[in-house]
């Protein structure tokens, strides 16, 4: 029992990661961004083209090796996100939203056709792997690197809540979410913000990317869908706009998961998690924590 | 009018992403067929999931098909291969199939993905176009009794009768199964379970494509197994050994032959050490395919990989089918393809069934060491 919960937490807190870019982009410019799972791909490969260019250097510290080749991937996938939103998105501002949504998509094929391009077909294997005995806590087994990766998750998903809810920059970006046009009047660069926010949420995605690459070992360039999949579905039982909502989807998406494949077995475990999705959208369709507000148009 | 026709075909390719050989052999529709190439159509997996699988496959048959065209091709024609891209996936794989049909080719030589290969039999059916299927080896494909398929690997059934065979060698008692719910991976775990009997403890289902399968493996190892077998591909293989073995298992773990690739061991890591697989004979385990191995990887600059020997003796049976029938006929190339009785292949002589799969599946036990999958025991 303590294994399930523990091993639904522990995927939860990956799709929390990646969703959190997903439902801030939402909420701030409405977009549901398909690309976004493609983010934490080129973070795993950005990841692995730094730790290749270092060599073997790594193998007697690899903790905080890893760590520095954390920050350089969210600078350099955060920076993708950018480059992102400048080419794709923001020439369609004005445009319908069906025409964003489509943008998306085609986004996510050139990055993903485009990596295949760069790095080939095959799946890349990380050289540096983080692996420990395992030991049991409350009849759990767990590693000391599922420690580590959750507990770099929760640093880096308290340091947005804190970014978004007590600083300056985060008051801009809440502002743009209820009316960016009113936030322009009172000063507000929109555009320079809203690049922020891409940043800030593909560094997120490639920080889980790396987190994965270095932990199941194994990269390739379409890893990115099915977790821009889940990530979504995660934001939207979270209350997708909402950052402690999809921390909180996420975690409970891992979980649904978890329990789903051990009560129904594993054919059906996509069968129930989706099938909570769309329970969701029905019944509550602002998800757990999202608020219920009249659509402006 | 002319103008068009290639400008859609070029759509066509274009559309296909990756397909690169289909737009270097643009000759000509207008040519006089009797005079022209005989054109053997491939489809493989050359984007996608299974991307990897295709340039091991396309080399081997154009290896053949160069060294069949120095000798002088066949029937005083030469040979030409006309490769497309299905993504191992159904509807591109039907609107692959139909592309080389339109470009006329004479016998199709390729399907690796059993789920994308079984939509594409009507296709070339209905162009009265045999199959010759390399490497895809669901039962389902040649259930329906279609007169112009053949398989030449073994099937899902003969697998599952080398695996039981060797579970039992073992003398593993409680047996776990796992596949990814694809057409071929589920038909070799389904065809294994009733061989067991008492001792298929579970049979349990994966997500291909993610990289956490702790779940999955919580729910294999409730039930306290001494004995895993994984149908699937390698990607999803490599990441469950790992994860096993991460997990405490301590048994013995054994993968299908789509999971037999150097890449297992890469993703698996030093986990990989002693973990089975069942697979028809590969150019490795063959003393007599050293040679083979050489020119190719001259040629191609990289070692063959998995199915490179299949689609290999696949052009070498299209041409001997051909030479046989004296034309390219489908129904005499057919006739021709079930009379061959003794036909040289890598997995031995070659004679069809009446259901058109190999008389001996051919499949050994292959065990991981030392850096590679070696021969363990041929099951003879």
């Amino acid at each position: 029992m303590t294994q399930l919960v523990w091993n639904g937490l522990f995927v939860g807190s990956f799709y929390a990661l990646v969703a959190l870019g997903y439902s801030m982009v939402y909420g701030i410019i409405k977009l549901l961004n398909f690309a976004h799972g493609d983010l934490y791909m080129l973070g795993a490969f950005s990841g692995f083209a730094v730790l290749a260019a270092l060599g073997g250097v790594s193998t007697a510290m690899t903790l905080p090796v890893l760590l520095a080749v954390l920050l350089l991937t969210m600078v350099s996938t955060g920076l993708a996100g950018v480059a992102l939103e400048r080419v794709a998105y923001r020439p369609l501002r004005g445009a319908p939203r069906l025409s964003l949504l489509i943008t998306a998509v085609g986004a996510s094929f050139a990055i993903e056709y485009g990596m295949r391009i760069v790095a080939g077909p095959d799946p890349q294997v990380y050289p540096v792997r983080l692996s420990g005995t395992a030991f049991e806590v409350f009849g759990a087994s767990l590693t000391l690197p599922q420690l580590v990766l959750i507990g770099v998750a929760v640093v880096l998903m308290v340091g947005l809540h804190l970014l978004v809810a007590k600083t300056r920059e985060g008051r801009a970006m809440r502002a743009i979410a209820l009316d960016p046009r009113t936030s322009s009047l009172m000063g507000i660069d929109v555009n320079a913000v809203i690049s922020r926010t891409f940043f800030i949420g593909s560094a997120l995605a490639g920080a889980a990317g790396v987190m994965a690459g270095a932990y199941y070992g194994k990269i390739d360039f379409l890893m990115g869908f099915l977790i821009g999949l889940k990530a979504f579905t995660a934001a939207v039982i979270g209350g997708i706009g909402n950052i402690p909502g999809t921390m909180l989807g996420g975690l409970v998406l891992g979980l649904l998961e978890s329990f789903g494949t051990y009560w129904l077995g594993g054919e059906w475990r996509d069968v129930f998690a989706f099938g909570v999705l769309i329970l969701f959208l029905t019944v509550r369709p602002t998800g757990l924590l999202g608020e219920r507000v009249t659509e402006r148009v | 009018m002319r103008k068009t026709h290639i400008l859609s075909l070029a759509v066509t390719a274009m559309m296909l992403a990756g397909c690169g050989q289909g737009l270097l052999g643009n000759g000509g529709g207008a040519q006089d067929e009797a005079k022209g190439p005989i054109r053997l159509g491939m489809l493989v997996p050359q984007s996608g999931s299974e991307a990897a699988i295709g340039p091991y496959m396309t080399n081997a048959a154009q290896l053949a098909i160069d060294e069949i065209n120095a000798k002088g091709g066949v029937l005083g024609r030469q040979l030409q291969l006309k490769a497309a891209d299905d993504a191992c996936d159904a509807q591109t794989a039907v609107a692959a199939a139909n592309k080389v049909v339109t470009e006329g080719v004479e016998v199709s030589i390729g399907g690796y993905c059993s789920g994308a290969t079984l939509p594409t039999l009507p296709v070339f059916g209905k162009a009265n176009i045999p199959m010759i299927i390399p490497a895809a080896n669901s039962q389902e494909l040649v259930d329906q009794k279609l007169k112009h398929v053949f398989l030449i690997n073994g099937t899902g059934t003969q697998q599952a009768e080398a695996a039981s065979k060797w579970i039992a060698k073992q003398g593993a008692t409680r047996v776990a199964l796992m596949h990814d719910n694809t057409s071929y991976s589920k038909d070799i775990a389904v065809r294994t379970q009733p061989l067991l009997g008492d001792k298929a403890v579970i049979t349990e289902a994966v997500t291909p494509k993610e990289s956490d399968y702790s779940a999955n493996i919580h729910n294999v190892l409730q039930k306290k197994p001494d004995f895993v077998y994984w149908t699937g591909y390698f990607q999803e293989g490599g990441l469950i050994i790992r994860q096993l073995r991460q997990a405490g298992f301590k048994g013995s773990i054994m993968v299908g032959d789509g999971s037999v690739s150097a890449k297992l061991g890469e993703i698996a890591g030093p986990e990989v050490d002693g973990v089975f697989a069942t697979m028809t004979p590969i150019p490795d385990t063959l003393p007599e395919a050293k040679g083979w191995i050489d020119s190719y990887t001259k040629k191609f600059g990289s070692a063959p990989g998995p199915y490179s020997n299949q689609a290999y003796d696949a052009v070498r049976l299209a041409a001997e089918a051909i030479t046989k029938a004296g034309s390219t006929d489908g129904a005499k190339v057919i006739s021709a393809l079930e009379g061959i009785d003794g036909f040289t292949m890598f997995s031995g002589p070659l004679k069809f069934t009446p259901e058109h799969t190999l008389s001996a599946g051919g499949f050994q036990i292959l065990v991981w060491k030392g850096g590679k999958f070696a021969l363990q025991d041929a099951l003879s």
